[in-house]
């Protein structure tokens, strides 16, 4: 591991640490509001079966997840947990944000409790829209992470330096 | 657009229920027993009344004697349910029509002064003449609350008159248990006070929250900075009759003003 | 937030507050026909549901009824509505008793439900299809078939989850007894729906006070109580509702009339000055809209009564004294929603 504390690492090795991230992401389920229906139907019910993406959504708290989906509402009054749970998050973490409320406040962007849109606390990787958004669009958007965690270098992440969407 | 029936009088009190009953001569009998026997068993109390025949019924009462109908509604007429407890702010909206309806921002409220109800059109002009609804009322917070008998299908609305200067009421909450929440609920929207009421917190909102979101002169703050984004679908028509011809030439129009 | 002593609850108190949106305010700020959207979200698995008593209300101040046909078309989402949050509520306190696997079946059947609101309102969840004077849109071709198809699947739903739970000794050991409330207790806390008749209290809106614009009427069915009051009896009527409204809707798929879906409203909807109040019977209890209304194109004030409200704001009441899985128990059986409670 002396290779990757000095910043570099080869190859192969990159790729194959990312191929094993990318199919195995621990989810937590973060469900606020009506889109947390959708992702139970997606994550739970046999029809849509998240698992055949390796993704599996049973961690018992956030301290063992990799990803978090932030689905439905934020208001004011949860933001500050919100942040508290991505803090409590290891690094690399990934955040979905699921829904037009999490996304810019969605049909409450006048209201005067809730938070338009949850990237004003948290860093998200990839926004889902709808409202709510169906249960594939949710798959879909993990598609697109994992695509992005495939060709992330991760030595670069470990060096802190920003991460590039492309 | 048919007036309030009991739009601002105040001091006329008899006429107010007997309006629309007039009209359409059909007389609730239950509903008029109801009213009848709280003004028996409430006295003075009871200031004003109305009934939607075969609809509804609506009783203002003193503020003194809120508890006390309360106490008579439950445990001597059988109103045993308590649907819910609210307040009413009366104020027009001070922020004209743009709070009213996306497609008017300040500019446009020449035009839609003409059949904006009265007393709406110049919110800022000086003090306004508030406009109650059923039943009366000369303030302009009011306390609304809704009972209901579930034995012989009933529902009654209360609405109480609260003086500006001293937003409280005794609370219902020792004879309506449900009524705790409410409270807490209108304290924090209306910031009315409840006395006597045993657990005063939030219920809502964060604790650093500032104003009454449910006046009238809370500012939606989003709606200040950014009017409505989406494309203006429910403008105004000039003419209410013939719909397809006149009406896409004067969506250009208005679209293009 | 719950104070303990030991395993017992000495005080619990649920704070609510997280999900508040504000909705009175923003209905203040929407015309009639936006706020239909808005308030499609506050019980968001019965969504259908929460539109009826608005556009009732308005449909009470303008003096509209829609047509028959539309009043039928109604009635049936609106029960189909009840079969997607309710039949989730049964799988829900499976997964909250321990049993995952009636979790998963009532997701997979509660799918057919959804399939068959999507197909005919192109919504799953938030349909937004209710008008004032009338519907939308007319049914897709196929549509009777297929639903009653459904109200088969979700009525096996129902058997199972008798076998499945019910009938588990272990269920009934954890909820009989459990959460007593009895019914003069309920009334005064304002809870409705099915926790209201688990406390043997016979009423049901849509028998009782059906608003005009449902027509529960053509219909014939049965009102459930159960005399108990505990965690059980509210899981048993519920259940029963369930197998109920799968009879009203077949009923009611058989007899729509022909005719128009729309009564004849003006395309800008100005709502006559006055007040209405006008509730039904949703999924959770009685949901009811006070709509104050000055003769404009917005609502004045919109007052919501919504039913996990009343519902849930028992709980400091019910769990004083319980121990902490009963309490568990509960919360499950009163069956709330987040954004039901908070708005
Ligand atoms: S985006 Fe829509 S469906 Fe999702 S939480 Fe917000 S309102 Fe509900």
């Amino acid at each position: 591991m002396g290779l990757v504390e000095s910043g570099k690492m080869p190859k192969p090795l990159t790729t194959l640490l990312s191929l094993s991230r990318k199919y195995s992401l621990w989810v937590y389920q973060w469900g606020l509001a009506c889109c947390a229906i959708e992702m139970g139907s997606a994550f739970a019910s046999p029809r849509y079966d998240v698992m055949r993406l390796g993704v599996i959504p049973f961690p018992a708290s956030p301290r063992q997840a990799d990803l978090v989906v932030i689905s439905g509402t934020v208001t004011d009054k949860m933001a500050p947990a919100v942040k508290r749970l991505y803090d409590q998050m290891p690094d690399p973490k990934y955040v979905i944000s699921m829904g037009s409320c999490a996304n810019c406040g969605g049909p409450y962007w006048d209201s005067y409790s809730v938070t338009k849109g949850v990237d004003q606390i948290i860093p998200v990787d990839v926004y889902v829209p709808g409202c709510p958004p169906r249960p594939e669009a949710l798959l879909e958007g993990i598609i697109l992470l994992q695509e992005r965690i495939g060709t992330e270098d991760m030595s670069k992440r470990w060096r802190g330096e920003p991460i590039v969407v492309s | 657009m048919n007036p309030l029936s009991s739009a601002d009088t105040t001091d006329e009190t008899a006429e107010a229920p007997a309006d629309e009953a007039v009209e359409t001569v059909e007389v609730d009998e239950r509903r008029q027993a109801v009213v009848d026997q709280f003004t028996e068993l409430l006295g003075d109390a009871v200031v004003q009344s109305h009934i939607r025949p075969g609809d509804d019924v609506w009783i203002r009462v003193t503020r003194d004697a809120w508890a006390t109908t309360a106490d008579v509604a439950r445990n001597r007429l059988g109103f045993t349910f308590f649907d819910f407890l609210s307040a009413m702010d009366w104020l027009p909206s001070p922020f004209g029509r743009d709070m009213d309806a996306q497609e008017d921002t300040s500019g446009a409220v020449a035009v839609d002064d003409a059949d904006a109800s009265p007393g709406e059109a110049d919110a800022d002009a000086g003090p306004v003449a508030l406009e109650t609804g059923y039943a009366g009322g000369d303030t302009r917070f009011q306390l609304l609350a809704r009972v209901y008998d579930v034995r012989n299908h009933i529902g009654v609305t209360f609405r109480a008159d609260l003086p500006d200067d001293d937003l409280a009421a005794p609370t219902w909450s020792t004879t309506y248990l449900g009524a705790d929440w409410h409270e807490r609920e209108v304290r924090e929207m209306f910031g009315i006070n409840f006395i006597g009421h045993p657990h005063m917190v939030n219920l809502y909102l964060p604790g650093e929250f500032e104003g009454y979101p449910l006046r009238k002169d809370f500012p939606l703050l989003a709606r200040r900075v950014k009017p409505w984004p989406g494309i203006v679908d429910v403008e105004q028509m000039p003419t209410d009759g013939d719909e397809d011809a006149g009406d896409l030439r004067c969506r250009r129009r208005c679209r293009r003003q | 937030m719950a104070k303990l002593d030991g395993e017992q609850v000495v005080r619990c108190e649920p704070i609510p507050g997280y999900m508040h949106r504000g909705y009175e305010k923003l209905c203040e700020v929407r015309t009639y026909p936006q706020v239909t959207t808005l308030v499609n979200r506050i019980d968001w698995l019965g969504s259908f549901a929460n539109e009826v008593p608005f556009i009732l209300a308005a449909e009470k101040l303008m003096d509209v009824e829609a047509p028959p046909r539309a009043q039928v078309i109604r009635t049936i989402l609106f029960e189909l509505s009840r079969l997607g949050n309710i039949s989730l509520f049964l799988g829900d306190l499976g997964i909250q008793l321990g049993g995952l696997t009636i979790g998963f079946y009532a997701f997979r059947d509660r799918e057919f439900v959804l399939n068959q609101i999507e197909s005919a309102t192109g919504g799953r969840f938030h349909p937004n299809f209710d008008r004032i004077g009338g519907i939308k849109d007319d049914l897709p071709k196929g549509w009777i078939a297929e639903t009653k198809r459904a109200m088969d699947r979700i009525r096996r739903l129902c058997d199972e989850f008798e076998e499945l739970v019910l009938g588990n000794e272990i269920f009934a050991a954890r909820t009989r007894g459990v959460g007593v409330i009895p019914s003069d207790v309920a009334l005064s806390y304002g809870m409705s729906g099915a926790n209201l008749r688990a406390t043997g209290v016979d009423w049901d809106l849509r028998r009782d006070a059906c608003p005009p614009g449902l027509s529960y009427d053509l219909a014939d069915w049965k009102v459930w109580t159960h005399p108990d009051g505990d965690s059980y009896a509210r899981t048993w009527v519920r259940l029963q509702e369930v197998r109920e409204s799968t009879h009203i809707v077949d009923q009611l798929l058989d007899s729509i009339p022909s005719g128009p879906i729309m009564a004849k409203v003006p395309r800008i909807i100005k709502v006559p000055a006055g007040e209405a109040y006008v509730a039904t019977e949703n999924p959770l209890g009685e949901m009811g809209y006070y709509v104050v209304s000055k003769g404009d194109l917005v609502p004045f004030r919109v007052k919501i009564r919504s039913a996990s409200f009343n519902n849930i704001s028992v709980v400091p009441w019910v769990s004083r004294g319980v121990i902490i899985p009963d309490l568990i128990t509960i919360m499950a059986s009163l069956y709330f929603i987040l954004g039901d409670i908070d708005r």
